[in-house]
């Protein structure tokens, strides 16, 4: 597994816990990233992922007009099935920081 | 929404990516869409195109073709209606030139050329789009592509010539089914695509030339008159086209 494929898993989870915490829309999903410190990942590179968590059956979409008007905008929610996916990631999360944390814990 | 004209070029060029790798129209434009919000939330902070594919455009729409799946539905219903248009616009022009005689070869050659130009259409879009090049090496992209089916067509003649496979000749029956059939698909096409095109354009490529064989001219003067009289007709009305498209896009952009 190359490095890129890690990260991308581990973003697909951070993305189901950002939008597990209410409907969200590409842009805000990014500033909220960036607001964790994900600035490793570039901004477009969510919407890969997102059409593959749709297509997963793990998030449906709804288009929503804007209160300002003007073009629609796409907004994300949880299925029960992306809901299960993400208690998932959290197990296997902590199974690795853990073990990670553990080891280089002993390093140093 | 108004973006940058990087942004713009990058959007349309994804467009022409994804149009020409198959996929389903409905999807495109929702990407489309979704990318065009994120782009103008992001210049207003300041980024640009590059900051948010990250990778070159070529890299970046190859991972976004990758994750939507071939839409083999509307390929279905696009192809054969292109190549029954295209054979239709073949069939009429040999029934009014009254050359209605087809060899083996040309019935394999036709659809050969057909689908060997759409697929060359396709891969050479799919690399205008998704490369950096020059504006004079994309005009000669798109010269090869035009003018390979032509170059094929012309090829085939010759070969026809040179060896003689067995031909079908079509009767007084056949004769009238290839007028009415391809003017039945014609119509066809128009309402399923609400466009006058597939009409518009056999009168205006056909019916000169039609009307020209029953006048008393000499050869050369109907060549000439139809040679200025078909391309005049066809700028005309492509600037038709353009005035009624703009004309809805302005009412689209007041509501």
């Amino acid at each position: 597994m190359s490095s890129s494929q890690i990260l991308k898993g581990i973003l697909e989870g951070c993305l189901l816990s950002i939008i597990s915490k209410g409907e969200t829309y590409g842009y805000e999903m990014m500033e909220k990233l960036n607001s964790y410190g994900f600035s490793m990942v570039s901004e477009g590179s969510i919407y890969p992922l997102l059409l593959r968590m749709k297509k997963e059956g793990l998030v449906t979409t709804s288009q929503k007009e804007l209160p300002s008007g003007g073009p629609k905008r796409k907004y994300y929610s949880l299925t029960d099935k992306g809901r299960d996916e993400l208690s998932e990631f959290k197990e296997r999360w902590s199974d690795i920081a853990n073990s990670v944390n553990k080891l280089l814990g002993e390093e140093g | 929404m108004k973006i940058s004209k990087d942004s713009r070029e990058f959007l349309e060029n994804l467009r022409l990516y994804l149009f020409s790798s198959g996929k389903n129209g409905k999807e495109i434009e929702e990407i489309i869409g979704e990318l065009e919000d994120h782009l103008f939330e992001a210049e207003k902070n300041g980024k640009n195109v590059e900051d948010i594919i990250g990778k070159t455009p070529k890299e970046y729409m190859e991972q976004i073709a990758n994750e939507m799946s071939i839409d083999i539905k509307g390929l279905l219903k696009y192809i054969p209606i292109i190549v029954i248009g295209a054979f239709s616009y073949i069939l009429l022009g040999d029934a009014i030139r009254g050359e209605l005689e087809y060899s083996v070869f040309e019935m394999v050659g036709y659809p050969f050329i057909f689908l060997f130009s759409l697929l060359l259409t396709s891969v050479l879009f799919k690399y205008v789009a998704s490369n950096k090049i020059s504006k004079i090496k994309e005009w000669f992209m798109f010269g090869v592509m035009g003018s390979t089916p032509l170059v094929l067509f012309i090829a085939l003649i010759f070969l026809d010539r040179f060896y003689h496979t067995p031909a079908i000749q079509l009767g007084v029956v056949g004769k009238v089914i290839a007028i009415i059939l391809p003017i039945l698909v014609f119509v066809g096409i128009a309402i399923w695509s609400k466009t006058w095109v597939s009409i518009v354009l056999p009168i205006i490529l056909f019916f000169p030339e039609f009307i020209l064989d029953r006048t008393d001219l000499v050869e050369s003067t109907k060549l000439t008159v139809s040679g200025i009289i078909v391309p005049v007709c066809f700028v005309a009305y492509a600037l038709i086209v353009m005035k009624i498209e703009k004309n809805k896009e302005k009412k689209l952009t007041e509501q």
